[in-house]
Parts: C-alpha cells; structure tokens; sequence
C-alpha cells in the first residue's frame, strides 16, 4: 500500500534538538482528513456515550463512530450493546431519533425487524422471497461494533478489532474519571438538555482548545471582568462564579498552580488548584468526600481539571462540568455535542449553581465559548498553505516536561507518562505533542 | 393607559426587535423589569424542550436585568473577539396573540424569525421560533417581566447571542 503522507511533513518532534511543532496541513487537507477518520476515529477506541443514556431495559441512543451511524441498546436483561445503526438489508439508517425505548426496531424502508439484542426477528415475506442460499448464509442481525466497553458508566467503542483492552487504553487517566464519578456515590447523570453548535474549523482546534491554559485571559478578558464584577458585588441578583474564586490563571499568582499531564494512547490533563472553598458547588460534601476518599483525593476532585480522552471525550471539569464529544464534519467543519455532567443526588443549591454558571460559561450562546470558536475560525483561516507551513504553537513547557508524574499526581497514586509542573504563566503547550504522537499511532498505516 | 390592546402588544415586540436590530442596547435594557426572567430553553431531544431550569440546562436563563447588563457590558467591552465584528440583524415578528390580558398585566404569544449576517465570516444564519412574554405595567410604563426564547433550529453555528433572537 502506498503511503500518500510523510509523518516527518505533518509533525516535526525531535525533541533532542528541542523541537516539536506541527504542520497547518494537519488542519486543513482533506484528504488526510477523510484518513483521520478512518484511522483516527473508526480505527480505534472513542467515546460513545454515558451508561445513564440508556439506563432501563431497552432503552437506547443514538449516535456516530467517524462516519458511521450507531445504536447504542440495552437489552431486557440489562445488557449493553452497540450496533450499527444501518439495516443489513439496504442499509437505511434504523432509528432515527436521538433516543428512546423499543423493544423492537422496524426498518422504515421495508419492514426488517430486530430485537434489542440486535438480532433480526423478521425477514418480510422471506419464505415467498425465492431467496439464494448465498443470502440464507448471511447474517442478518445488526452489525457489532469490533469493540465494545465501559468504564464506570463511559462508554466506548472501536470499529477495529485490533486495538487494546478498553483497560489499556484508558490506562492511568482512569483516576481522573474515578475523581468526576466518585463525586457521588450513586455516580453521574447527564442535566437533562443537551447543546449542539459547529464551528468552521478542523476538530483538533477543539481538542487543544481544552488543554490550552494560554488562552484563557488573552481569549476572554469580557468575561474574566464580569467575574470580577460579579465577585465585588457577591448579590443574590447576579450569576456567581466558581473562576473567580482561583489562581490558577491570574497572571501575578506565585508558586505552583497546577499543570498538566499526559498518559498513553494520547489522553491528557490541563490542571489548576483550586481551593476547596464555597465558590464550588461540590463544597457541601468537602467533609464527606475526604472521609470517604481521603484529603487528598478530595482536594483533586475540587481542582480545575480539564481532560481529554483522546480523540473525542472532553470532561471540564471547573467552572461547573462539562462533557463534550467531538464529532468532524470537514476538515473545516467540526459538530460539537455538549452536555452538563451532574452528581447524582446533589442538593438543589449545587444543581442550580452548576448549571447557572454552565450557562454563561459553556454554551454557545454564552459569555465564554463564542470567543473561543471564533479564533478557532480565524485559526482556520490561517492554515492555508503558505510558505512557512510550521505552526508555533506547540512549543511552551518542553523544557519543563519530564517523564513520569510529580508530588501531585502521587497524591491519588497516578502514574502519568510525562508531567509539566506550572506557575501561572507557564501554560504548557507540549501536551499537545501527546495528541500528536497518539494521532501518528493511529495514523501508522497511511503515514510513512 | 393600563389595559393593553392586540395592536398595542404587537407594536411594543415589534419596538423591541428594532432595538436589537439596531444594537440600541440601552433603551432595550430599559424594557424590562429589575426582576425580568429571561429564558431560552434547551432541547431535551427530539421533541420537548427543558421547563425546569433549576434543574435542566437552558440555552439562556437569567432572572434579574443585572445578568442581562452583563452581556451588554461584555458586547461593548472591546474585549470579546466575537463581538468585535458585530453581526447585522434583522428581527421578523409575527402572528402576536394576546393569551392573557388583565389590568396592568399581559402574557403574549408571537413567532419570530432573525436573519443574522455575520459579517466576520460572510455567513448568513436564519433563527427562529416563539416568543413568550409577559408585559407589565411599572409606574405608567409597559415592561417586560418574562420574555422566553424558543429557540427551533437550535444547532448553533458558531455563536448565538442575546441580539440574535
């Protein structure tokens, strides 16, 4: 097979000369984009959804892998699967809403009817049909996805067999979903009401938006001033921020205030301490938590922590809660869905906090993300072609980079492959590197 | 004037989306009450949209004028790169019914749609839905105690602010 791509033209790491920087093709081309999502999203592990999407008997959703349309069903007995989301028969897509409950599913085209474990109950009028025996050999349940797993009520899947155990994949970073699920002990819930918006822009503007602790007081001074506002003022009237209450961003903090983390198969953590104060919903179970998991832990599960896991689940986790899958449309064109991610069971106090400040925060029609998704914008339009074709972006903190993990992450014993260690205004960029390499991993077949 | 007219209601929606239209952010602040509830759902899924918004995400929910002088402020601030180049709008307001009418105090039901030309990228987005306001009468003048947004065609591109819809 020839290798239409040369990963050395797309990602320039060398970091024995201090090097790690990224070609604007990589944002831009589209036929390296119809190659990402063959091998970058239906080549592997990505998120498809929250167990509590489909939490009683033969509920389900519905949702894409790369291009590919899915289901993802629970059965009568409890059980979990992901199908594709196309009748074998003309390949029309199944379901059509979002989500539900149906024991049975019925093709609308012509009438091909199939359990909630998938399997097909109904061929019309098959014994009239003069069939082959070449069809009477074919399977006609709905397609499996390769791989299917959970991981404390996150879901995901692979349309490529050949990947590692969900365990693996997942590795280490697994200890920052348990500090977002252990918030409750009845686990997550998503808040009823999900925002979606696109972007014109390549969908790895998202994926470094998450981790760019940079951007932050150059993006959103607006916003930023009405925080100070809001805090001075401290009225019952106006929305109240949990931000405001850190340091982690301000530029004349001192010391260390958080970091970031990166972990194999390319998921990584952006950081910043945050106290446990009253400016956080979760400050109610500050007590509870840290007997039950300890000071430690519970002082990570108040921290600013933004993560990816690579290469379409985001959980931001600081001025409330967020989950975002990202969905490419184009190389230009990028679907994000969102939601608000909620522990189950929290008083009514917090659960209005978090979504009043998810509001003016996170959504698209808020103070926060329009500034964001229009640099994304005006990024794109500055990866055309040109002559200096090598991005800059990439290259804050590779002298504070090291291997393995800091005084930190030992605090909740987690073993990260690489560490930056940051004062304010360090804002480290070679996380992005991690997003790289795991890009070019999956990448592999088509990049020589 | 304390009892308001079908004409009357609609000419008062009509004066507010001319406000918007025109970025004329003051004199539309002052349309409503210090306690005003301004609210744009969310799509729960399919077909229904968020009703508690203490417990369910919403688009936009603010109760108290204050909130809204913030998104003025924000807009104005020079600091916010997607309000830097503002897009140009224009508000269509139709089929206004009054649903309820009583002295001093009137709920209203319209349709709405905003063509919006975003002049930074050359894209033009159509919004719209249903607006649900309750108007009431403050020291002699109308004010708007309740505006919410259905918000149909919620697939934001991009951006959508408070001028937008």
């Amino acid at each position: 097979m020839t290798k239409p791509f040369a990963l050395r033209d797309l990602v320039d790491d060398r970091p024995q000369d201090g090097v790690f920087r990224v070609n604007r093709a990589l944002f831009r081309d589209p036929d390296l984009f119809a190659l990402e999502m063959k091998h970058v999203f239906e080549g592997g592990w990505v998120f498809v959804g929250l167990a509590t999407q489909a939490e009683n008997p033969h509920d389900y959703f519905t949702g894409f892998i790369g291009r590919v349309p899915i289901i993802v069903q629970r059965d009568g007995d409890g059980v979990l699967r992901c199908f594709v989301n196309a009748c074998p028969h003309k390949g029309v897509r199944l379901i059509q809403k979002l989500c539900g409950n149906a024991r049975r599913h019925v093709c609308p085209y012509h009438s091909w009817t199939f359990d909630s474990t998938g399997a097909n109950k109904n061929i019309k009028w098959q014994k009239a049909g003069c069939y082959g025996a070449g069809f009477d050999e074919d399977n006609h349940d709905l397609a499996s996805v390769a791989k299917f797993g959970e991981y404390r009520g996150f879901l995901f899947a692979s349309l490529n067999p050949n990947v590692p155990s969900l365990e693996d994949y997942l590795g280490e970073a697994r200890k920052l979903i348990d500090l977002v699920v252990d918030k409750s002990p009845e686990g997550l819930e998503l808040v009823p009401g999900r925002v979606t918006f696109t972007y014109a822009a390549n969908w790895k503007m998202q994926l470094e938006n998450c981790s760019d602790q940079y951007h932050f007081t150059s993006t959103h001074p607006s916003y930023i001033r009405i925080l100070d506002q809001r805090a001075r003022e401290q009225s019952a009237e106006v929305v109240q921020s949990s931000i405001g209450a850190a340091d982690f961003w301000q530029e004349d903090a001192s010391g260390t205030t958080g970091g970031t983390m990166s972990f194999d198969h390319g998921h990584v953590l952006n950081w910043g301490i945050m106290p446990v104060s009253a400016a956080l919903p979760e400050y109610e179970h500050a007590e509870e938590w840290a007997q039950l998991h300890g000071v430690a832990k519970r002082n990570w599960m108040f921290n600013m922590r933004n993560l990816t896991i690579f290469p379409n689940l985001q959980i931001a986790d600081n001025a409330s809660s967020q989950m975002r899958v990202i969905r490419p449309i184009a190389a230009g064109l990028t679907e994000m869905q969102t939601w608000c991610l909620a522990p189950r069971g929290e008083s009514a106090e917090a659960r209005r906090f978090r979504i009043r400040q998810y509001e003016d925060f996170f959504n698209p029609t808020g103070m926060a993300t329009p500034d964001d998704t229009v640099c994304y914008e005006e990024a794109q339009l500055g990866m055309a072609e040109q002559d200096r074709p090598w991005l800059q972006g990439h290259a804050r903190g590779l002298t504070a980079s090291v291997e393995g993990g800091n005084d930190y992450s030992d605090m909740i014993d987690m073993k990260p492959a690489r560490s930056v260690l940051a004062d304010a205004q360090l804002c480290d960029e070679s996380l992005f590197g991690n997003y790289y390499r795991a890009w070019a991993d999956r990448m592999a077949e088509v990049l020589s | 004037m304390t009892v308001m007219t079908q004409g009357d209601a609609a000419a008062y929606l009509y004066a507010e989306g001319l406000m918007l239209d025109r970025l004329d952010f003051d004199p539309w602040l002052a349309l409503y009450t210090s306690d005003c509830l301004f609210w744009m759902p969310a799509w729960r899924d399919d077909g229904t949209q968020t009703d508690d918004p203490d417990r369910e995400l919403s688009l936009i929910y603010y109760r108290g004028r204050r909130n809204l002088e913030d998104r003025v402020q924000r807009i104005r601030s020079g600091f916010s790169v997607a309000s830097a180049v503002m897009p140009r709008v224009a508000h269509m307001i139709g089929g206004v019914q009054l649903t309820e009418a009583e002295e001093g105090r009137v709920k209203l039901d319209s349709s709405f749609i905003t063509n919006v030309h975003d002049v930074r990228s050359r894209a033009t987005h159509a919004y719209f839905g249903r607006y649900e306001h309750e108007l009431v009468l403050e020291d002699g003048a109308w004010k708007i105690s309740q505006k919410i947004i259905r918000l149909m065609n919620d697939v934001v591109p991009t951006m959508l602010d408070v001028y937008g819809v």
